[in-house]
């Protein structure tokens, strides 16, 4: 009763989560329908669009509110862990993206039954892969909103994502070979939310290494998948650490 | 300092309790000490009204008792457990000065989402709602979101929501906000009804006339430290003498009488406390000596003090 009240609210505490669920519906319809360059292209759009924004949206002001709000206050008085709070939002989460990708898959597998436009090769495996991209954000960026105050964690997250972004392509550009440059690398790579590892895994580049299943390498794949699960609980702990540490006073704002 | 001496009987302990807010302020820190050495404890029962100026430290004993922030020394215990733990804050029902929902839920929802979260079963949160919503006659807007809702039903749904779990201590903020005439009435008697029951409960208020309907039990903060605690107001502790003036009687008045004996002080009236009427005389007759002019005199007695003088009398102690 109470996980379901919790998970319930990720999706029905404010009018736009149903906005930007169908607005994202309708991004993929039309990339689909428009046949975007290559299905590796659109593939790639639908990865980052509900793998990585889709979170960072849905997740804007999860705790923020709460706190600006003093609604806070009303919800910590309430005898359970705290850490269970910030669990079942996730779970909420969680469970809005993979319904999100469910219905994602099952609007482009009728679109292409039925009029033969779009790309359906490996759909599957990006879908999946987007939902476990989700996930880690989710995490993340649910635990920076336990922290910051209204919907700043959603701009944090991309300032930061920015930032990195560019000092890793700025770095890897100017000295490739450089010792800053490889660690700043493999932070990107194994400590954020493992966006190439995914991309690799989906595209089967990983098959030339190991076992084989398919086009896929059985063991490498398994290993991105535990890896991208242990950062969402790595993350999710910190975000637990963080709501079952931090006081909260009731002004609201 | 004990209101009651009967352990047994406590519900909210708080021990030597210290809080400083540590703030980092261009570089440098910036401590607030919010309340300092607090040592107090409310009974089963009591009703506690926590009074004090703005920024007496209300709020913040408020959140150490509700275990919403943590004490930078001493420590809260309700109902033998530690203010913050999941068994103390199983008989905690708790309501802010400014509740907020979500606004997108009813009342009804509202109530049921808290219902859940406090661990109830589905009957339960069903019969709990059906009372609470005749309790506080809710009937006509529990299924209407709370985006719609006026500051007075606002204030009902958050008092029952602390009021879901049948709380065996209630922490109040300013719950009078927003309430028409009947509402306050309703309030007053349903807090009354709970206090019989043996529900203590804890108020702040800056509603002095409305705290004193309801309880003779106060805790006077004044900067952080409780100036007067567990104090009741006995009746016909002062009168209150009225001197009428023409001149600069305010100012003469200010360097003869203590602040303590000073309830109010303008340019045209002197309210002045008076615990003997031999004292009168004298008052007076200083006052005049030292280049008052006085249009009348009136002596008040009442059959009780008003809590807003003691509030004053206190506070112009301090000030």
């Amino acid at each position: 009763m109470r996980a379901y009240e919790l998970m319930k609210e990720t999706l029905s505490r404010k009018l736009y989560i149903y906005i930007v669920h169908l607005c994202w519906f309708v991004t993929y319809g039309l990339l689909f329908t428009l046949r975007v360059q290559a299905a590796e292209h659109f593939h790639r759009i639908l990865f980052m669009w509900g793998g990585f924004f889709l979170p960072l949206v849905l997740s804007a002001g999860i705790f923020g509110d709460d706190i600006s709000s003093g609604r806070i206050c009303v919800l910590a008085t309430k005898p359970f862990w705290l850490g269970k709070l910030y669990i079942y939002r996730l779970l909420g989460l969680s469970v809005q993206g993979a319904v999100h990708f469910v219905i994602t898959g099952g609007i482009l597998l009728i679109v292409h039954g039925i009029t033969g436009l779009g790309y359906i090769d490996d759909l599957d495996s990006w879908l999946f892969s987007s939902w476990l991209l989700f996930n880690t954000w989710a995490a993340i960026s649910t635990a920076l909103s336990v922290v910051v105050k209204r919907a700043y964690n959603f701009i944090f997250l991309l300032a930061a994502l920015l930032f990195f972004g560019l000092l890793n392509s700025t770095l890897g550009w100017n000295n490739p070979d450089d010792s800053m440059t490889k660690i700043i690398s493999a932070f990107v790579k194994y400590v954020c939310p493992p966006f190439k590892l995914l991309t690799r895994m989906v595209e089967g580049e990983y098959s030339k290494y190991s076992l084989i299943v398919g086009k896929y390498s059985s063991i490498k794949a398994v290993a991105c998948v535990v890896h991208t699960f242990v950062l969402t609980v790595s993350y999710s702990i910190v975000g637990i650490l963080l709501l079952s540490r931090r006081q909260f006073t009731c002004s609201r704002e | 300092m004990i209101c009651s001496n009967n352990k047994q009987t406590m519900v909210v302990e708080c021990e030597q309790l210290t809080k400083v807010y540590r703030k980092l302020l261009a570089g440098r820190s910036k401590d607030v000490c919010a309340l300092q050495g607090i040592s107090l404890s409310v009974a089963k029962g009591q009703i506690v009204g926590l009074i004090g100026p703005n920024g007496a430290g209300k709020s913040t004993l408020l959140n150490l008792m509700a275990g919403l922030i943590f004490p930078t020394e001493g420590c809260v215990s309700v109902c033998g457990h530690p203010a913050r733990s999941i068994e103390a804050r199983s008989g905690l029902g708790y309501m802010p000065e400014h509740p907020t929902f979500l606004g997108r839920y009813s009342a009804w929802a509202i109530l049921k989402y808290h219902g859940a979260l406090l661990g109830l079963s589905r009957q339960t949160i069903s019969v709990q709602i059906d009372k609470l919503t005749e309790q506080l006659q809710m009937d006509e807007y529990i299924d209407r979101p709370c985006s719609d809702f006026s500051q007075g039903m606002k204030q009902r749904l958050a008092l029952a929501i602390a009021l879901m779990n049948d709380p065996s201590f209630l922490l109040l903020d300013e719950p009078s906000n927003g309430l028409d005439p009947i509402g306050i009435i309703q309030l007053r008697d349903l807090l009354k009804q709970l206090s019989d029951t043996g529900t203590a409960i804890v108020i702040s208020s800056h509603r002095l006339g409305e705290l004193d309907k309801l309880t003779s039990d106060y805790i006077f903060l004044y900067r952080g430290e409780v100036v007067s605690f567990g104090e009741k107001i006995t009746t016909e502790r002062i009168g209150r003498l009225r001197v009428g003036l023409v001149s600069n009687g305010s100012q003469i008045a200010k360097k003869l009488l203590p602040p303590s004996k000073l309830i109010s002080n303008s340019e045209t009236e002197l309210v002045i406390a008076v615990e003997d009427d031999d004292e009168v005389p004298d008052i007076v007759g200083n006052l005049v000596k030292s280049g008052a002019r006085i249009t009348s005199v009136l002596l008040q007695r009442e059959d009780r003090e008003d809590i807003e003088d003691v509030f004053l009398q206190l506070y112009n102690e301090r000030n």
